[in-house]
């Protein structure tokens, strides 16, 4: 223990403060500090044993005399940068500084320390980001990165810029740097950041690298994890982590892309690991750079063994550290120039935007993998409905494992490959993923193609379904709810009741739901149920035979009409877009009600294309939609709630009616009904009274008859201008209506 | 300058035994060149780091333990290395120094013209 005074203690505290920041970038600095204060001490205790009490201030000063302050040490050295000395030999010719002796050349000296000056020497517009960083004593590179992070955040940037353009004089001044933010040009994966980052902060180079990756590879876990449990919040942490993170990142990665240059020369790669750049130095790096630069090594030692022995020389030295000094700020000026063009940014953004496309594709290509893997067990059984044949199956095998699996392979490779800084000769390996993933890609379009022939045309099957007559003259339409001839998965799993058409799946069929309900008018007094199946098929011969396949069985016990829940296929028959469609001809004046169960059944488009001379919409009369769960009465202007209804007007049997003097409605009416009705049925006489009768109208008339009146329908008959347009409905209609009697 | 020239130094003091800084700066200042131990201390750890000179600690009871400095093999060559080039520029600084003779110039006396240009039998001065 050495007692000392208080202000001698500051005092001697400040000094190696002072010491510690001179010595900031030496590379044994922390010894250097030690031995100068052991030695102090030491100093300190001889003057103890000289009979002092305490250390007072005059015993600190004489020691920091002795020692000599920082500033003193650069005017006698001097470095191999600056030529001036003061016991030397005068004024020597000074390097391109016009600075005073002071301005140390590796050193952390500034410019008359404490100025702020432009710096005239490293500048890309007006040297002020260089100027402010000298001052700081950090790499100008930092500044300009946020100068330009500044001016995309609202402007002050420029600002600021600005003024200090005007204000700050400018100086030629010696860049006093060791340690500049360069891009590693051997260290890389993409573009060197991470290895540069590390070299400037003298840590691992997987740190940066994770850094920067992290956000990604959460991004990328948490993505499929989203998908299976839709609504756990607690995977929101990590996304917002990710997302905000994520982009912040990127963005960053991407301006350190553009802005820092990349350490080429030895001299630019030791000043990107904070080594001082001196001949001895450089011939280290260059030693490491020997394997793939020996001729220029050997040439370089020659240099080096005859520099080393001008060693002492004043002036041979200060030329040759000079040019060297120079050189490299030449140099990194001249990089820098060529790196900050606006054509270098471009080149940079499209090349990151190319990445970014590529990675984006094969992010969307790994999750399909994924998706299909995770997938694959119910995959796997719908595969078998969906894909017929040998070919198909195998198609389908080659593209998964060719279209999918080989860029997730390559990506792999290439990126283990990358990590652990393999660099292999041969891009056979390339080439060869490459041709296989064409060929993926070849056999998906032709998969495409096989399975899109399967489902080309589309035919259907019609039957009428036999059925009573309800004795009140209402009809209910049930699903029935209990399937005992189906078992059936529940379907909770995959939340299909919503997303998918499927219904249930077991072993070896699976259920559909694609039921729809069309009511009409019925022509006669009665109602009618007619069952119309669709499927598709590579032709229509096999579309109508999966069609007759569909097996959708309804029951009616009393005046309620069941249906099942859903029509099931089997392996043999495979899925080909089968739809159920019912027709329920309800006469005028009757009732009826969809039970809400019916509002279960997936709905499906009817209509379609005339080119396939099938026009079910036009065969008959506008069909209406109807709520499921309401009672409906058919009038004569279509279904209409009974709950909206006049009560008493229904007792009346008002709706039966037509209104003989309302022409205009039916004129309307009419037209909408006059397409393609074959009427040929005899006319059933009703027994239910009041139904009025209309006069027939003349053959040209184009009204046809009302659906309402059962009559002789000769004269609808001869309605139908178009004849051939009779198709097979009405042609079964006519049959069917005479056996269902 | 000075900052090979006093490598050299230094290596020439250690080479001659085992040295410690103190001793170090006492003999440069012993042979009139003032040196600042802060200038040594960096020099030193340079030299060490470099793997010039080695060291080893020795116990002292009138303070901390020393640090006492001797030369490597290593060290010797450069030092030979040093050697020889301060011979050459102290060689070359003596001979440029002690010429008298005047230099040789084409124009006449007080006019220094073209350097390179040689002098031929029609513009010799007429000294």
């Amino acid at each position: 223990m050495i007692p000392i005074e208080e202000t001698a203690f500051e005092m001697l505290k400040q000094y190696i403060e002072s010491l510690r920041r001179y010595f900031a970038n030496e590379e044994g600095r922390d010894e250097i500090i030690n031995d100068i204060e052991s030695r102090i001490a030491e100093l300190f205790s001889e003057r103890l044993k000289k009979g002092a009490i305490c250390i007072t201030d005059e015993d600190v000063q004489a020691v920091m005399a002795s020692m000599g302050r920082p500033e003193d040490f650069d005017a006698e050295t001097g470095t191999a940068a600056n030529g001036g000395t003061n016991t030397g030999t005068g004024p020597q010719q000074q390097s391109t500084s016009q600075q005073s002796q002071s301005t140390g050349g590796s050193y952390s000296a500034g410019p008359a320390r404490g100025r702020l000056v432009r710096n005239a020497d490293d500048k890309i517009i007006a040297g002020v980001c260089s100027g402010l960083a000298n001052y700081f004593h950090i790499d100008p590179v930092i500044m300009r990165i946020v100068f330009v992070v500044l001016l995309f955040t609202g402007g002050s940037g420029l600002l600021v810029y600005l003024i200090l353009w005007v204000a700050v004089p400018s100086q030629s001044i010696q860049s006093n740097i060791t340690k500049r933010l360069y891009r590693s040009s051997e260290d890389k994966v993409l573009a060197g950041v991470c290895g540069g980052l590390a070299g400037y902060f003298n840590i691992s180079t997987w740190v940066p690298r994770l850094i920067f990756a992290l956000p990604l590879i959460i991004g990328l876990l948490s993505g499929p994890f989203n998908w299976w449990w839709g609504d756990m919040d607690f995977w929101i942490g990590p996304r917002i982590v990710t997302g905000s993170l994520g982009s912040t990142l990127f963005v960053t990665y991407i301006v350190l892309w553009i802005a820092v240059p990349i350490a080429v020369t030895a001299a630019e790669k030791l000043e990107m690991r904070g080594e001082r750049v001196d001949l001895n130095s450089i011939r280290d790096t260059v030693k490491e750079d020997l394997e793939g630069f020996r001729s220029r090594a050997q040439n370089w030692g020659n240099d080096i063994k005859q520099s080393a022995q001008q060693l002492g020389t004043q002036a041979k030295q200060f030329t040759q550290s000079e040019r060297v000094k120079t050189f490299t700020t030449e140099a990194s000026t001249a990089a820098r120039g060529a790196g900050s063009g606006i054509a270098h940014i471009l080149g940079v953004l499209f090349k990151a935007f190319f990445l970014f496309i590529v990675g984006m594709i094969a992010l969307a290509l790994f999750g399909a993998l994924v998706g299909l893997v995770f997938g694959g067990v119910p995959v796997m059984a719908f595969k078998e409905f969906l894909l017929e044949g040998f070919w198909q199956n195998s198609l389908a095998w080659l593209t998964v494992l060719l279209f999918l699996g080989v860029p997730i392979i390559a990506l792999i490779t290439w990126l283990i490959r990358r990590i652990m800084g393999v660099r292999s000769r041969n891009h056979y390996l390339g080439y060869i993923f490459g041709t296989l993933w064409f060929v993926g890609i070849a056999s998906a379009a032709l998969l495409t193609g096989s399975v899109f022939r399967s489902f080309k045309s589309r035919n259907f099957v019609e039957e009428n379904i036999a059925m009573a007559q309800p004795a009140n003259g209402k009809l209910y339409l049930d699903v029935a709810s209990n399937s005992i001839n189906y078992r059936y998965y529940s379907n909770d799993w995959f939340d299909w009741d919503s997303d998918w058409p499927l219904f249930g799946a077991n072993l070896d069929s699976i259920m559909l739901n694609t039921v729809r309900i069309d009511v009409v008018k019925s022509n006669d007094n009665d109602f009618h149920v007619t069952k119309v199946k669709f499927s598709r098929g590579k032709d229509p011969v096999t579309a109508r035979n999966l069609a007759e396949k569909i097996n959708f069985s309804t029951s009616q016990v009393d005046s309620v009409l069941y249906l099942p829940k859903g029509f099931s296929i089997s392996k043999g028959e495979r899925w080909r877009a089968q739809q159920v469609l019912l027709i329920l001809q309800v006469p005028l004046g009757k009732r009826f009600r969809l039970d809400r169960s019916i509002s279960k059944y997936d709905w499906f488009d009817v209509r379609y294309n005339h080119r396939g001379g099938l026009d079910i919409e036009d065969n008959w009369e506008r069909t209406y939609w109807v709520e499921s769960g309401k009672e409906y009465i058919m009038t004569p202007d279509g279904p209409k709630q009974v709950s909206k209804l006049d009560v008493e007007a229904l007792k009346r049997g008002e709706y039966k009616e037509r209104d003989k003097d309302d022409d205009n409605e039916e004129a309307n009416q009419e037209r909408i009904e006059r397409r393609k009705r074959n009427n040929e049925e005899p006319a059933v006489t009703d027994t239910t009274g009041g139904y009025r009768y209309r006069k027939q109208t003349p053959a040209n008339k184009t009204d046809s008859t009302t659906p309402a009146k059962a009559k002789s329908a000769t004269a609808s008959a001869n309605e139908n201008d178009e004849g051939q347009s009779t198709t097979l409905f009405s042609s079964s209609f006519a049959s069917n209506k005479v056996s269902t009697r | 300058m000075r900052k090979g020239i006093l490598e050299f130094c230094i290596l020439s003091i250690i080479r001659r035994g085992e040295a410690y800084p103190s001793d170090i700066v006492d003999e440069m200042r012993g042979a009139n060149l003032q040196i600042l131990e802060g200038t040594l201390y960096p020099l030193l750890t340079r030299l060490k780091n470099a793997e010039m000179l080695t060291y080893r600690w020795v116990e002292s009871n009138s303070g901390p333990p020393r640090k006492y400095f001797s030369l490597t093999p290593k060290g010797e060559e450069f030092f030979k290395e040093l050697e020889t080039t301060w011979n050459e520029l102290a060689n070359a600084v003596n001979t440029l120094a002690s010429k008298r003779e005047s230099l040789v110039s084409s124009a006449g006396p007080g006019t220094i013209t073209d350097i390179n240009e040689f002098p031929t039998e029609t513009t010799q001065p007429n000294n």
